[in-house]
This record gives C-alpha cells, structure tokens and sequence, in this order.
C-alpha cells in the first residue's frame, strides 16, 4: 500500500518554483540528449559493459574522446573467430615426452576424440599466412599432439599481422588486438569451438584453474547424453553398454573394466589436461602484457572446457614462471591425484539424461595429501570446487555422482 | 511524520531543485549509495541528492519501489499467490515500460542510477546505449548518440587501419 502511494509521485512539493519546472527541465533535455554530454566516468561504465572487443575496436573510431576513453576500459571479452588447421608438417614424430601413463592403446582411440586444432584468429576469411596467432596447435594423436604444441610458441599470442599482404585481409592474434588496453583487469577470451572433438552425443566437460601450474580440475563426461528417454538419440555408442548393469551401490560393474569403459574415461581425462595445459601455456604473453589483470578466463563456444585463474593466480604465475612439458608447449602437469565416480544413468532436471555418467576431480597429489589430512571421510573430499564446477543441469549430475563411490587414481607428472 | 505506517521507517529524499520525496526505507535502500549512508548513520532526517533533478529522482524511486523484495503484510501476501517465474516476467515487462523515455531522460538516469549505485536500473537503463555501439556501423552510433565525429579524414584512415581487426 505504501509502495503504491510512493509509486505515485512526489509526496510533498515544497517547490517554489513549481510552475516553472517543466520549461527548465525540458531546456535542460535538449543539452542532455547528447551521449557527448555524460561525463568521462559515466561513458567509461557504459564502455566497460560493452565487453566484446570488436565493438570497442569500432567505438574507438567514433570521435577523439572515445578513443581517448576505450583504452582504459577494463573489462574485455575477445571471441577468436576461427581457429584453422595448423601446418600439416608439424604433426610429425610423436614427442618422447609422451605421458607415463596407458597411452599405448589410449593413443590410437584419441586420433577420434581430438579434433584438428589449431590457429586463433581474429578476422575473416582463413587463409594460412604467417604471423597468426596461434592457441593451440594440434596434430593426429594425444602423443603427437605434445609435439606440435611445440611448433605454436613462435608465434603463439603475441605475433603481430604487419606482414599481411596489402589487400588481403588480415589476422590478429588476441595479445595484438589488445595490446591498447592498458588497465585490463577482467578478460574473457572464447575460443569458437572446443578442441576436442566428441561423437555424437557424447558429453564432455571441464573446467580447470591455473596459478603456475594446475590448481584443480573437474571433468564431467557421458558416454551419451539424450534430451528425454525415448529421444533420438544417435547410435548409442559402445560405452552405453555401461548402463545395462545398473546397481545401487554405487560401485562401477565389473564390464567396465572389459569393455573399454574405463579406457575411454582414461582418455577423456587426459585429453581434457592436455587441453587445458596447452591453453595455459599460451596465456602467458597476455598476462605478461597486462599487469593489472585480476581474472582471466578462456572459454570456448561450445562449453566444453573452462580455464580460469584468479587475481592469485595470476600473481603466482608472475612470480614463478610456468615450466613447460618436455619440449612442447604446454604447461607442465604436476603429479595428479584423481577421484572418480561413476553412474551408469542420471536423469537430469529438464529431462536430460546421462548415461555412463563420470565425474573426475584432480588436484596436485601434494595438495591433496594435505586436504586428506582434514578430510578422512569419502564424503567430504569432493569439496566445492567440484560440487560448483559445472552450472545446471549439469551441477545436479555432479551431485549425484558425489554420492557414489569414490574410486581414487594417481598419475605421475607430465 | 516520520512514519508513516507501523514498522516502516520513512526516509526524506531532497533534490536539488528543492522537492522532497518521502519514501520507505527499504525502497531507499535500493540504492547502495543512500545504503551506505543510512547504516553509516549519516541519514538523519533528510538526505540531499545532488545533481538529480525532482523529475528523475521520481522515476529513479518508482524503479525501486516496484524493485525492492517484498517483505512485510502485503509483500508477504503478494508472494504466497504469485509464483517467482511469474513475478521476474512480470517485473519485465515493467521494464520495458519504463525504460520507454526519450534519450536525454535515460541518459540522465543512468547517471542517477550510478550516483546512486543502483545496479538494476544502471543495467536497465545503460543496455539501449549498449546495442547501440556493438551492433551498428560507425555512422550509425554517431547519429544516434548524437556525437560528432571529430577526426580529419587522413587521421581517421590511420586510426581505421590500427583497429582493422575491428572491422572483420
């Protein structure tokens, strides 16, 4: 009722003036109307929202003002527009940094599960010239991948596009593009696609924060995931087979020890770190051009993977420099120890549902030797992190899967 | 006078052009700035809002009004019958009502919405101005921001080459 009554109006005009009122402020309108007419403060807000690069790119041609005003914009969202096969000649040797762990087998599986990564590029049309820059590179196999991650470093983020042929249109790595913006606190930069490429309706996410090296991960995968129960669905693929042995206990059945099961969540899982470590690695530049950088988050259209790092993060990265992996151009994963749950159907809110569904949280087996010194129990070693990995629906699986048995794995550096 | 109902504190609201708007304290409390003010006890009687005219500080209290939780007697009740869903899609088509003012008048309330520090309003009102500048061409923005482009030609050619990427 009191809501209304002030809804209304004004309760009390105590204005002498009252008369006059409408004329002032409507000549006042007339000089307001202009955007020009906002203080700096109140333009760099409004700058600050717009977010995407481009448009701030644009806006910085509008007048002189704006352009004096967008390099102090402190929070920018870049979408790389395409991303092209990297040079054909790299995926040669498979590195001798291969990982110590069953990659044997696991490698020749990863030739499907990888896509053809490559170059990061702000621009148009894909042609391959030199200078481009370059996230991830990427060649057949998991082990090969290590090697042509070696190749993206020369011109990794920070290469410039001066040598574009005139006419041609040209490409500009993420660090160039925003090179100007001076007082970057908050960047956001999205990849167009994830850079593993998953069957037909086969689930895979994670999401992983980074200081100098990995702080922790959470890898969220299906063997497939349908909209309803009696949805199309593609072909179940082989995995599905996991969810014949439903049982309660929580436990993973025995086949999916036999069937591949296990093999291709070994596979997720890696191939999920390498991911991760190669976009890391290639952060480096940006963060060492923007000092005042307090989060930084590489993202990809599909919402297959998450790297974030925090304003401490970022501040360890500055003070302990990544080492890489071997020779390659990723950073180097500590020794890992790795939790696992399993469930061989979860139905999800809004109908999804999940079949073969994995959770798999990681952390630096020295960090989680200290966490298991105040957490005994099964149940509270998931912790947050885990828990709040993932958004919903996807936040309920884990829930789920939480409460499932735990299985635990170590994975020796790499 | 000061209050108004039983358990509502009303605060005093004075814009500089010398109206006073009383309005409940919890509608007040919308705003961050005037939030601060009161719990800092610097909020006795009646607060000065400088720089905010009568005509948008009333638009800027009937934005928080319709925006402030509803708790209390009719809050309560509103909220038993209505479903939450229900409620956000009603609150935005009262949005998009209200935001239908001319530009000088949303100009003039996102200034007050950042004054005031009111981030519903700040992002209701500062989105049309958003749009503007990520979805149009250069001599789109500058006709609707009413903003002069102020570069010679030759300089505006360099700047346009700098930023290429921009244009891709």
């Amino acid at each position: 009722m009191a809501a209304d009554a002030a809804a209304a109006g004004p309760r009390r005009w105590r204005c002498e003036e009252e008369e006059q009122q409408p004329h002032r402020l409507s000549a006042a309108a007339a000089a307001d109307d202009r955007f020009d007419g906002l203080p700096d403060p109140l333009l760099l807000l409004i700058f600050n929202r717009i977010g995407d690069v481009k448009a701030l790119g644009r806006c910085a041609l509008v007048s002189r003002r704006f352009r004096a005003l967008v390099p102090l914009v402190d929070s920018v969202l870049v979408r790389v527009d395409c991303v092209i096969p990297d040079d054909p000649a790299s995926s040669g040797s498979p590195s001798s940094s291969a990982p110590s762990f069953p990659t044997a087998t696991a490698s020749a599986r990863a030739r499907g599960v990888f896509s053809q990564i490559a170059r990061m590029l702000i621009g148009g049309i894909v042609k391959p010239i030199q200078a481009l820059g370059q996230i991830l590179s990427h060649a057949g196999s998991a082990s090969a991948s290590l090697s042509s991650f070696r190749r993206s470093a020369s011109s990794s983020l920070s290469s410039s596009s001066a040598s574009a042929p005139p006419g041609d249109v040209s490409h500009h790595s993420p660090s160039e593009v925003l090179r100007s913006f001076k007082e970057l606190r908050s960047l956001r930069i999205e990849l167009p696609a994830g850079e593993l490429g998953m069957d037909d309706g086969v689930l895979l996410k994670w999401k992983a924060d980074f200081g100098s090296t990995l702080g922790s991960c959470v890898i969220l995968g299906a063997a497939s995931a349908s909209a309803t129960k009696d949805g199309t669905t593609a072909a179940p693929p082989p995995a599905a087979a996991d969810c014949a042995e439903s049982d309660d206990s929580g436990s993973i059945p025995e086949s999916f020890y036999t069937n591949g099961g296990l093999k291709l969540r070994v596979l997720w899982t890696i191939s999920s770190l390498i991911a991760a470590s190669a976009r890391h690695y290639l952060l480096q530049p940006i963060i060492a051009d923007h000092a005042l950088l307090e989060s930084l988050d590489l993202t990809d259209a599909d919402g297959q993977g998450v790297l974030t790092m925090d304003k401490w993060q970022l501040q360890e990265l500055r003070v302990r420099p990544v080492s890489a992996s071997g020779d390659s151009h990723r950073t180097l994963m500590p020794a890992l120890s790795m939790r696992l749950w399993y469930a061989p159907h979860i139905e999800l809110p809004g109908g999804t549902v999940l079949n073969g569904a994995t959770l798999v949280a990681i952390k630096p087996s020295e960090e989680a030797m200290m966490d298991a010194v105040g957490n005994a129990t099964a149940g509270s070693a998931g912790g947050s992190w885990v828990s709040d990995a993932f958004e919903e629906p996807y936040r309920t699986a884990v829930g789920v899967l939480l409460k499932r048995r735990m299985y635990s794995l170590e994975m020796n550096s790499f | 006078m000061a209050t108004r109902e039983a358990g509502k504190k009303m605060i005093m609201l004075k814009s500089p052009d010398g109206m006073e708007f009383e309005v409940e304290e919890a509608v007040a409390m919308e705003s961050q700035t005037i939030r601060k003010m009161i719990e800092d006890d610097c909020a006795d009687t009646a607060i000065l809002i400088p720089n905010i005219n009568s005509k948008i500080l009333s638009r800027v209290i009937e934005y928080c009004n319709k925006h402030v939780p509803t708790t209390g007697a009719t809050g309560a009740a509103a909220s038993d019958t209505v479903a939450p869903a229900a409620l956000a899609e009603d609150l935005k088509i009262w949005d998009a009502e209200f935001i239908k003012v001319n530009r000088a008048t949303r100009f003039n309330l996102i200034q007050a919405a950042s004054y005031l520090n009111i981030k519903g309003l700040l992002d209701l009102t500062s989105q049309t101005t958003i749009d503007t500048i990520s979805d149009n061409s250069l001599e789109e923005i500058r006709s609707f921001l009413s903003t002069k482009n102020d570069y010679l030609p030759e300089e505006e050619q360099t700047i346009r080459r700098e930023n290429q990427w921009a244009f891709q």
